[in-house]
């Protein structure tokens, strides 16, 4: 690929960085100033982790490092060489946010998403989904696996059923 | 084992049925027996009808109407797979970037972009020269270009775009862009934008009204005005002032343009109206639309923020056009902010009169409201602050200005409630005033002068269905409000406020009702069974693609997973008017309905054909269509499906929705028209710091009236989401300018969306009035919730500490200057000794509620009987409530154009009607 480099401007080193996304270890070129949200969301294919207000203001950009919560927006992605990040992708089963407690009250919960704005819900059906989230940690429940077959559009007739 | 039970039915053999047919296999492979429970007793069920039988209740099939459903497309949500605007990525893409005015008002003398272009990396610039045509929400008011020619008109406003190989380019390339300006004189204050000004903001020609910067003013005068002052004995009077709100919608604008190479464009966009950015399109690119296809990519929140065609998508367009490749142009949240089209900052002088009998003899209302620099949908809601509080609540007279001018700020525009929000606002806190003059309880009040359903408002609307009456009798009990109303110490406060709003707009903007439906739905099915929906309506998050597959899947007796929805792309969805004025489920679920009944007929046909058994005995159940006497006798989903296909192939049908003919004929009579209307009533709870003025919210009981809740879920979300947003805006939103007029919190750190930590406990009230027209009975459930909440939370403030604010949001500083005013009144030093109101009933309390009884008992028999007669507003006044009162009473006013009378005493709004517009100068 063609390299556009500005010719007034002193430019931001190169790195190698070294990350764990997601459970898998990835090599990228990285500028040195880069901020880790656009490096994961331009270089590494996250695109499930979002930017909302480019100020840590509204915590759409948050992901897991080494298991603790970040605002990838004010993150400088230089300084998380060698760390473990999970995006949003990478917690389709939900079990690391609630790995330190899987009973939480209430008002844990809304100190966990205090950062986190949302405009749809009111926050009320998040707090549910979280307490039922917990529900199916706790009771080792199974979830449905997606791809398991959908409804017979041929059904049979049995008296009663 | 199931497998060893006899299975029964038309020459079944014993056992599931042996030969495979295409697309056979899958869970569940017996039907389910109909269940009673969801079946309506009209259909013999034992599902109870206290609003009457419905034209849809022989399509039940109980399969998923009025279950909560999560909705169908969450699974991408929550695994972050979804795809909006931003995350299009498309091989080979440059990165767009917006030049935007650092001034207010400018003339644009040159711009020289040859330095940019130089730049390596810097692929095209486009300017206003590029794109002449103009374009805007509605075909009178176009008054938008993709870029600015000849002037800004906000700081904000777009000058120029660049498309580089990446944003550090693009950013440096609009360094080197030479613009040089001749700074106008521009006007922010609301007031001034009534006046003449050397330089309008925009000139409408022979339309424009005088010289002054009005886009649109409206006068409206209906009922008995000349009896007002004989007949009121108290009224209430208030002036507000509300502060502008953006949608703070969580994903900001996003756009990828891409031309195939074929030469067409696609366009994808997070959009609730692609139809209009279509029209757009093709105006402002001199392309038929056909060229166009526009993608709807997932939305991420839109509230109204994302329903006008904008300049940046013309701009994507214009780029990838001259680059020859995709083209990306996502906005920061600042960015977001300039283009804004939130809720016009207003000011609204309320005024109130009631009569000796507690009946609301007049409403006199004038709204002034700020447009900003562009019309937007600005004609539509200069009529909405007016129109759209003539009901629940029957009235003598009605007066209304309204004026929406323009000013150098970001356009203003539809936010979630438009129109409707601040006037109805001051109205319900007017209502509350009035109750304390009357010595009456205000939710009694509000009881014993409510329209009945099935009538006709002041200003002709036709109103069908009305919960109102169930929304206040539920929250008063369930609140406890009778215990604690004006009864509980200083600090502590319950407010009551009611909404009525708008299901779907009455008049498609851009055709004539009659020509074209208002929202059309496909279905294709193939042999192997599964449904596909092709519709525009525009999924935003609310959940209308769950709503209209819920409606086939019901219908056609499937489960939802058999049913996948198509209705992104322009080049496949059948043209829809978008998801604005909560019109999708009224509208699409209807259509949608419609297009699954010719294909339910047509599977109940070769169902007969195979089974001998009449047409009117076979009925749809789960994935099986039999005889309702024997349910043994019948054949599956998919064998009557192959049956009818034989001849044909695939089934295909198209359902479309159109509304009925209805209103009134005066100019501006369509505004505010819809086919049904949602109702509200909200009680609040609060705590009022009078040492700070800092007001919390406790607790919120919100009763809507949604006709029938297709999505239990998905209609609490709305109720609670809509009292998140109302919250924000009356406790502490507001889009804030400074002295020279530039916005001071264009950010979500100034511009304050509560946190989880304001947010009160919510208690959702599903009220169903089960509606005539809308789909098995349902309205809308998307904006309305909004209204009642800050009349609700600005009544329980005065319950607690009695002081009433007019100017939104009640901030601390606010209501501690109010508390102050207070203490001086009360001759208290602290305000700690500040007492409380407290309310004795007056006679008329006993008066009220009589006829509040009577009502309740006029409202059950009307809804009950199909064959009622007409009632038009005016029969609590004593007209025959059969005939519309202008027809029997020469005194009963229409006027849609002020008398000179008027014109020499205007009230603020109404002054506008002193310019002349320029083809009526004369000469
Ligand atoms: S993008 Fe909003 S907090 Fe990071």
């Amino acid at each position: 690929m063609v390299e556009f480099r500005l010719p007034m401007l002193p430019q931001p080193g190169e790195l190698v960085w070294s990350v764990n996304i997601n459970g898998t270890e990835v090599k990228l070129n990285i500028e040195s100033n880069a901020i880790l949200l656009d490096v994961l969301r331009d270089q590494a294919g996250s695109l499930g982790t979002k930017r909302g207000c480019d100020m840590g203001t509204c915590g759409c950009c948050s992901v897991l490092v080494d298991g603790e919560p970040r605002l990838s927006c004010l993150t400088l992605a230089a300084d998380m060489n060698g760390r473990e990040i999970t995006t949003v992708e990478g917690l389709a089963n939900g079990h690391q946010l609630l790995s330190q407690n899987n009973n939480p009250t209430n008002e844990e919960i809304k100190t966990a998403i205090e950062g986190n704005l949302c405009r749809c819900t009111g926050f009320q059906q998040i707090v549910d989904s979280i307490r039922a989230a917990s529900d199916i940690i706790r009771e080792n429940n199974d979830i449905e696996d997606s791809t398991s077959a959908k409804s017979d559009p041929h059904p049979g007739f049995m008296e009663g059923n | 084992m199931v497998k060893d039970k006899e299975i029964q039915g038309y020459r079944q053999q014993p056992g599931k049925l042996p030969f495979s047919k295409p697309g056979s296999g899958g869970k569940n492979s017996f039907s389910k027996p109909i269940n009673l429970e969801n079946i309506p007793v009209s259909q013999n069920g034992i599902k109870d009808q206290p609003w009457g039988p419905h034209r849809h209740d022989s399509l039940i099939s109980g399969q998923v109407i009025g279950k909560s459903t999560a909705l169908v497309d969450s699974a991408w949500k929550v695994t972050g797979q979804a795809q909006y605007g931003d995350d299009v990525r498309l091989p080979n893409e440059l990165i767009g970037r917006i030049v935007r005015s650092p001034h207010h008002y400018a003339k644009i003398l040159s711009i020289d972009c040859s330095k940019a272009l130089d730049l390596p990396g810097v692929v095209a610039i486009a300017t206003g020269n590029d794109a002449k045509n103009k374009f805007g929400v509605l075909p009178v008011t176009k008054d938008e270009h993709a870029m600015a020619v000849e002037k800004v008109r906000h700081a904000g406003d777009l000058i120029a775009c660049i498309a580089a190989e990446n944003e550090n380019i693009a950013r440096e390339a609009e360094r080197l862009i030479q613009i040089e300006y001749e700074i106008l004189e521009s006007i922010h204050d609301i007031k001034e934008g009534l006046e003449d000004s050397e330089y309008p903001i925009h000139d409408r020609g022979q339309y424009h009204i005088g010289n002054s910067n009005i886009q649109k003013r409206v006068f409206q005068e209906f009922g008995n005005i000349s009896s007002l002052e004989k007949n009121t004995v108290v009224s209430h009077q208030s002036n507000w002032t509300f502060a502008g709100v953006n949608h703070g919608f969580t994903e900001p604008h996003a756009v990828v343009a891409n031309w195939s190479p074929d030469g067409r464009l696609t366009l994808y966009t997070p959009q609730q109206v692609p139809h209009y950015v279509h029209r757009s399109l093709a105006d402002v690119l001199e392309i038929p639309m056909h060229q166009i296809n526009v993608h709807r990519t997932f939305v991420g929140g839109g509230f109204g923020g994302k329903s006008d065609p904008f300049p940046h998508e013309m701009c994507a367009a214009i780029l990838a056009r001259k680059s020859g490749r995709p083209v990306r142009i996502t906005f920061d949240r600042e960015e977001v902010f300039w283009v804004n089209r939130g809720r016009h900052p207003s000011k609204i002088e309320m005024n109130l009169h009631a009569d000796s009998i507690g009946r609301i003899c007049g409403i006199e209302t004038d709204a002034l409201i700020d447009g900003g620099s562009f019309a937007s949908f600005g004609h539509v809601t200069t009529y909405y602050n007016g129109v759209l509080h003539t009901a629940p609540y029957e009235i003598g007279a009605f007066h209304y200005t309204g004026a929406r001018v323009w000013t150098n700020k970001p356009a203003s525009g539809a936010m979630r409630g438009h129109g409707a929000v601040n006037s109805r606002c001051a109205v319900e806190v007017g209502l509350d005033d009035l109750a304390e003059k009357l010595e009456v309880d205000p939710i009694t009040l509000r009881l014993a002068n409510l329209l009945p359903p099935h009538s006709a408002t002041i200003t002709g609307f036709r109103v069908t269905s009305i919960g109102m009456r169930e929304c206040l009798e539920r929250v008063k009990e369930e609140s406890g409000w009778s215990d604690k109303f004006r009864k509980m110490p200083l600090g502590k406060g319950i407010g009551i406020g009611c909404g009525f709003f708008i299901s779907g707009s009455g008049l498609p903007i851009h055709w004539d009702p009659n020509k074209f439906p208002h929202a059309t739905v496909h279905l294709k099915i193939d042999m192997d069974g599964g449904v596909t929906i092709h519709t525009g309506a525009a999924e935003i998050g609310q959940g209308s693609d769950t709503v209209v597959s819920q409606s086939v899947a019901e219908v056609l007796g499937l489960p939802l997973d058999m049913i996948r929805i198509r209705s992104r792309e322009s080049d496949t969805s059948p043209v829809d008017l978008g998801s604005y004025s909560s019109r999708v489920t009224f509208m699409n679920a209807n259509a949608a309905i419609s297009a699954a009944m010719k294909i339910r007929d047509e599977l109940i046909k070769a169902a007969s054909d195979i089974t001998g058994a009449s047409e009117e005995v076979l009925v749809i159940g789960d994935r099986r269509i039999f005889d309702k006497n024997n349910p043994a006798i019948g054949v599956s989903y998919l064998e009557a499906l192959h049956k009818s296909q034989e001849e044909r192939g695939a089934l295909i049908s198209s359902g479309a929705y159109r509304t009925p003919p209805m209103g009134k004929t005066h100019k501006g009579a369509a505004a505010g028209l819809a086919p049904a209307y949602s109702f509200s009533a909200y009680v609040a709870e609060v705590s009022v710091d009078v040492e700070t003025g800092k007001t919390i919210v406790d607790k919120v009981w919100a009763a809507h009236d949604c006709g029938k809740a297709l999505n239990p879920l998905a209609v609490n979300g709305q109720i609670i989401g809509s009292c998140h947003m109302g919250l924000g805006q009356v406790l502490s939103e507001e889009m804030r300018y400074g002295r020279t007029g530039h916005l001071m919190n264009p950010d979500f750190l100034d511009y304050k969306i509560p946190s989880i930590h304001e947010m009160p406990e919510v208690i959702p009230i599903i009220i169903e009035s089960n509606d005539p027209e809308g789909p098995f009975g349902a309205k809308e459930a998307g904006e309305g919730p909004l209204l009642p909440i800050l009349p609700a939370v600005c009544n329980a403030v005065y319950d607690a500490i009695g002081v009433r604010t007019e100017d939104l949001p009640i901030t601390s500083e606010k209501v501690f200057k109010l508390v102050e005013k207070k203490c001086r009144e009360q001759g208290v030093s602290s305000p700690l000794d500040l007492k409380p109101p407290r309310l004795e009933f007056s006679d008329l309390q006993d008066t009220l509620e009589k006829r509040a009884d009577l009502h309740s008992t006029r409202d059950i028999e009307r809804r009950l009987d199909s064959s009622r007669e007409e009632y038009y507003n005016g029969a609590i006044f004593g007209f025959d409530p059969t005939k519309s009162p202008e027809e029997v009473d020469e005194n009963w006013s229409v006027r849609v154009i002020p008398n000179d009378d008027y014109l020499h005493s205007p009230r603020l709004a109404g002054s506008a009607w002193k310019h002349i517009e320029r083809r009526k100068m004369g000469d």
